[in-house]
């Protein structure tokens, strides 16, 4: 346990899920050819100017909303005056003075207690380009200039590594979700820089803040800031003064590394981009950006729970987006939604995965769902069928009842057939029932092969097995 | 030797259209006039593959408008596809482009022929097209004297009429005051009237495009062909007018404001005494002419030398040896690429312009003087705005000066901005403004005045030029000698 | 009054403009920038009428009043690498080379 407070406050940039880029019409991409995506805009060539996206303006306004900040109705953009080769400009456009959103939060839940994470605002920007070091030389491949941007900044008020952490997960799910952002950290698509500080106790002002930049995963995040908060406690143990610096996270040292100290604060010489003008935003039109919102984790976690889903299972599903959205598609039917999302969490997902393909990619229809969850239900069909005749079902165009009928399963559930059955059985096999009165559980399972093969395997085994046990029972009782 | 390219638009016109002449004749006789002035310096590049061919073109082309098939010389910092565009600039010495300005795709789309790029001081910074990587453009009325700036080349070759038409970029008076040394009519119309992409910028809020041509009928017919909103300049505005409507209408009972700051000493007195004239030609037409304040009309340099050098300073940060232009060769590592391309691909006085423009919005400099110079900035067009509501236009004299000599001392950080007083107040306020020619001074060097409109009122100000060009029926021929003095 | 900026003042103005200077040029840089410092200092003395309502919402940063029209999301034309590559001094493959950047 550490002697000091810790501070820590994050800046998360994320890239936006659009079709162009955000001040031109090229595609926003990934994994392309390199320089394969770009036009005279983005190169910033001698005389081009930036157009704006307005699916950027709708994106950014749908995570103004999902963070509950609020929205600015007017704002500008601005020049930020900087010279680096990943820079076709040698400036950039963000908001440096109007951000669109401010004043919002994030609600995480530590150790069964509710917490706010504060947002001091959003922004949005462009990003650069992407620079791969060789040796002597740096190659810039200008796919990603001008892909839309927005930044994420919370105020100094989380409080260590693990709400860190559990920021940073909601934050990207609730992102994900309102369909802003693919948020893949691997891809570059959603990054992290963490501003640590350490101080004696809360009247103090804030200490001395490092920044630790580019941050590869969210776990990475907890492991950086807890590092960087052993090396300053260390320093300050020491009765060392700490130096305002640049650091980065190393993977393989799993430490983080000195990148620069700031001698001067960085000059940046911020005016207002000239070449656009205010942007305006009516609620009208807000409103219209937030119609295309989809269902956020918080209210399907609601919903799930009302139809009786267990919480191991709507936490699973929430996870896997696209199975969560398809379940979504049912929530105005009556289907039973704990066997729904045990088929579509067990042998559903086991053949999409060994398949490698999505739930929108196979036959299954929506009516073809719901019967097969009502037949599971009322165990027409069994879990055993279910594993011999999945594939048939993701796989053609058939109905259920024609693939039964392929395979030959029809299924007795009537509780009265089955009864008499079960009854007969018992009857002819006086020897079985004194032996499972005297203990020998093999009984049951060859009284249970004699109503198998007594209703040439239609018979439902779990209910058989109610029914079976229910009158050995009583037979004994009856005594 | 054919003398067609003298003849005024609509008589070339009628010779086209009836078959008499032909673009290519045209185009002929305009590089035969090019070899001609050679001295003048005029051109960067020139074209006379690609417009013999355009020519060849046209001549299959049915006739769309009064433009069709007339030869157009462009100023070298708007973009023109396969041509090289070079913002008479080392930096840009080589640089061709693969894309057209809007303004350039308009012109040809209103079967104009453009002939080549014309000098100009580098990327338009200077008032005498003398800071130019190619040498300094002579005026056609005299070989000793500059012929003004930036666009110093396309008043040239209009005012020598090596070709009828020219685009220019006027930032600060890039277009009225080199046509106010030369004697020809340009104009800068209302900020956004012309799209701006693929303009090279020099400072954003302030930068237009405009037509340099012989006479005012011919402005308003360049005018129309070049304005109108573009999808990819978020800063033009779409507007649909004939702006040769009012040309020849009364101009009786008009309504004419004079800036009390436009008649002071510091102004050549031949300069004055010749808008004299004028104005009591006006009153006696049943204009009333009116002397009025505007605010913060004497700050405007200052405000220049903020604004348009702040952004100035953003704008040719692209320039950097990495994407395009001149990259200096074996640099040490990144940072000597960056700081060696730029020393050795800029001029003098463009590095200075970069450099006071990152000095003045550097640290704390940004919220003392850039913000408050946006603020005087918007109290100044309000007042002009003002001016307006009472007045149709506003008079007064383009330059101080008439054309002065090659080699005046330009490392002036404040005295070469004075050449552009009268003209920075229409940018900061982004207004129209005309140079109209008026007459000569003693030395017969032309003389102009300076006709300025409320915004998107062009018209108005072609309708009173006119009416003025008509009554003192010039001579504005350089090259016919002194023939009307 | 001091006539001239220091040597660090205008050498950071130079590493900003990322522009190489000489001896002399800094040494005259010093006296001229601080003559247009001292020009552009009157204006701080400028009273607006209504300068304390002013706030990012109102600076005029064009000299017009119009709102910004958007772009639909649709995808346009692109360059062809070998485009983008035309004018460049110094390539590698499809990608544009510069000397290696340190540190980020």
């Amino acid at each position: 346990m550490s002697n000091y407070m810790e501070t820590i406050g994050t800046e998360v940039h994320v890239e936006l899920k659009t079709n162009t880029k955000i001040f031109s019409s090229s595609k926003n991409g990934y994994g392309m050819m390199a320089n394969s995506l770009t036009n005279v805009v983005d190169l910033g060539y001698p005389g081009t100017l930036p157009t704006l996206n307005k699916e950027v303006l709708n994106t950014a306004i749908r995570a103004c909303h999902v963070l509950h900040c609020n929205i600015r109705k007017k704002m500008h953009f601005d020049r930020k005056n900087y010279f680096y080769p990943d820079n076709s400009k040698n400036y950039q456009i963000t908001q440096a003075t109007t951000p669109i959103g401010y004043d919002g939060y994030v609600e995480i839940e530590a150790d069964g207690k509710k917490k706010k994470i504060e947002i001091e605002e959003i922004h949005i920007e462009e990003d650069t380009c992407k620079s791969a070091h060789r040796g002597s030389v740096t190659l810039l491949d200008f796919n990603r200039a001008g892909v839309p941007l927005i930044e994420i900044v919370t105020k100094p008020c989380i409080e260590n590594s693990t709400e860190a952490k559990l920021y940073l997960e909601k934050l990207k799910e609730l992102l994900f979700y309102a369909d802003i952002s693919d948020c893949k950290m691997e891809e570059g698509s959603m990054r992290c820089d963490a501003n640590v500080s350490l101080r004696k106790k809360i009247e103090d002002p804030l200490g001395v803040k490092c920044e630790i930049k580019n941050i590869g995963s969210i776990s990475n995040v907890k492991l950086a800031i807890e590092k960087e908060i052993e090396r300053q406690s260390k320093i300050l143990d020491d009765g060392e003064t700490l130096v305002e610096q640049t650091r980065r996270f190393d993977d393989k040292l799993k430490d983080t590394v000195l990148m620069r100290v700031k001698e001067t604060k960085n000059d940046y010489r911020y005016f207002p981009e000239p070449d656009i003008p205010y942007v305006v935003l009516t609620d009208a039109e807000i409103e219209k950006a937030l119609e295309s919102l989809p269902m956020l984790p918080e209210e399907r976690r609601q919903r799930y729970l009302e139809r009786n889903v267990s919480e191991v299972n709507i936490s699973k599903i929430i996870a896997n987006r696209p199975l969560s959205d398809f379940l979504n598609e049912f929530l105005d039917t009556s289907i039973d939604f704990s066997t729904a999302t045990n088929l579509l969490l067990g042998d559903i997902s086991f053949y999409l995965n060994k398949n490698e393909v999505t739930i929108k990619d196979t036959k299954l229809t929506n009516s073809k769902f719901i019967d097969l969850v009502n037949k599971l239900s009322n165990r027409t069909l069994t879990s055993k069928n279910i594993k011999d005749i999945l594939d048939t079902i993701l796989e053609s165009e058939k109905e259920i009842d024609e693939i039964m009928k392929e395979k030959g399963i029809s299924n007795i559930t009537d509780t009265s057939v089955l009864e008499s059955v079960v009854k007969k059985v018992i009857e002819d096999n006086p020897e079985s029932v004194s032996d499972y009165k005297s203990g020998k559980d093999r009984a049951v399972k060859y009284l249970m092969g004699q109503i198998m093969k007594e209703t040439k395997g239609s018979a439902n085994p779990k209910m058989v097995n109610e029914i079976l046990m229910q009158e050995l029972n009583d037979n004994e009782n009856s005594r | 030797m054919s003398k067609y390219l003298d003849l005024e638009l609509l008589e070339i016109h009628n010779l086209l259209k009836n078959g008499k002449i032909t673009p290519t004749d045209l185009v002929l006789e305009a590089f035969e006039r090019v070899e001609e002035k050679k001295e003048l310096n005029c051109f960067v590049t020139l074209d006379k593959e690609g417009a013999l061919q355009r020519a060849k073109e046209l001549e299959k082309e049915e006739i769309k408008g009064i433009t069709y098939g007339i030869p157009i010389a462009i100023k070298d910092n708007i973009i023109t596809k396969n041509l090289r565009t070079t913002a008479s600039s080392k930096m840009l010495e080589n640089f061709i482009p693969i894309y057209d300005a809007d303004v350039v795709r308009k012109v040809k789309e209103a079967q104009m022929i453009v002939i080549g790029k014309t000098n100009m001081d580098e990327f338009a910074m200077g008032s005498s097209t003398q800071t130019s990587y190619f040498g300094p453009t002579k005026n056609p009325w005299n070989q000793n004297l500059v012929p003004g700036g930036s666009s110093g080349g396309s008043a040239t070759v209009v005012s020598s009429r090596i070709v009828p038409l020219a685009l220019g970029t006027d930032t600060g008076g890039s277009i009225r005051q080199p046509s106010s040394f030369c004697g020809i009519v340009g104009l800068k119309p209302t900020y956004g009237r012309v799209s701006r992409y693929g303009v090279i910028a020099f400072a954003s809020s302030l930068d237009q495009v405009g037509p340099m041509t012989r006479t005012v009928y011919e402005n308003a017919v360049v005018l129309n062909s070049i304005c109108g909103k573009s999808d990819l300049d978020l800063t033009s505005v779409e507007t649909k007018e004939d702006f040769t409507r009012l040309i020849g209408k009364d101009i009786h009972g008009m309504k004419l404001a004079i800036p009390k700051f436009y008649i002071s000493d510091a102004i050549d007195s031949e300069i004055r005494e010749n808008l004299q004239k004028v104005v009591s030609f006006l009153e006696k037409q049943g204009c009333t002419i009116s002397y009025v304040d505007i605010d913060y009309i004497e700050q405007a340099v200052t405000l220049y030398q903020i604004i348009a050098m702040g952004e100035a300073s953003s704008n040719l940060a692209r320039y950097d040896g990495i994407r395009y232009g001149y990259r200096y060769e074996n640099p040490k590592d990144m940072n000597d690429l960056y700081v060696k391309s730029r020393r050795f691909g800029f001029g003098d006085e463009v590095k200075r312009r970069i450099m006071v423009g990152s000095y003045l919005l550097s640290g704390e400099n940004a919220t003392t003087y850039y913000n408050k110079a946006l603020e005087i900035r918007n109290e100044m067009k309000n007042s002009f705005q003002n001016v307006f509501r009472e007045y149709d236009l506003i008079i007064g004299p383009t330059a101080t000066t008439k054309a002065y000599s090659l080699g005046k001392d330009l490392d002036d950080a404040v005295k070469s901005f004075m050449d552009d007083i009268l003209t920075i107040p229409v940018n900061m306020a982004g207004l129209p403004g005309m140079n109209l020619p008026i007459g000569f001074s003693n030395d017969h060097l032309p003389i102009g005045m300076q006709i300025i409109g409320n915004h998107f009122e062009e018209a108005k100000i072609y309708q009173l030029a006119s009416f003025i060009e008509k009554e003192l029926h010039l001579n504005l021929n350089p090259n016919e000698g002194d023939t009307n003095v | 009054m001091i006539d001239k900026l220091s040597e660090e003042e205008v050498l950071h103005t130079a590493e900003l403009a990322r522009i190489e200077i000489s001896k002399e040029e800094l040494s005259s840089y010093q006296i001229k920038l601080k003559k247009l410092l001292d020009d552009v200092d009157k204006i701080k003395e400028i009273k607006l009428p209504n300068s304390d309502d002013v706030n990012e919402n109102e600076k005029l940063i064009a000299p017009w009043s119009r709102d910004c029209v958007l772009r639909s999301d649709q995808e346009g034309g692109m360059l062809d690498p070998k485009e983008v590559l035309l004018n460049v001094p110094k390539k590698s493959g499809n990608y544009i080379e510069v000397p290696v950047v340190i540190n980020e």
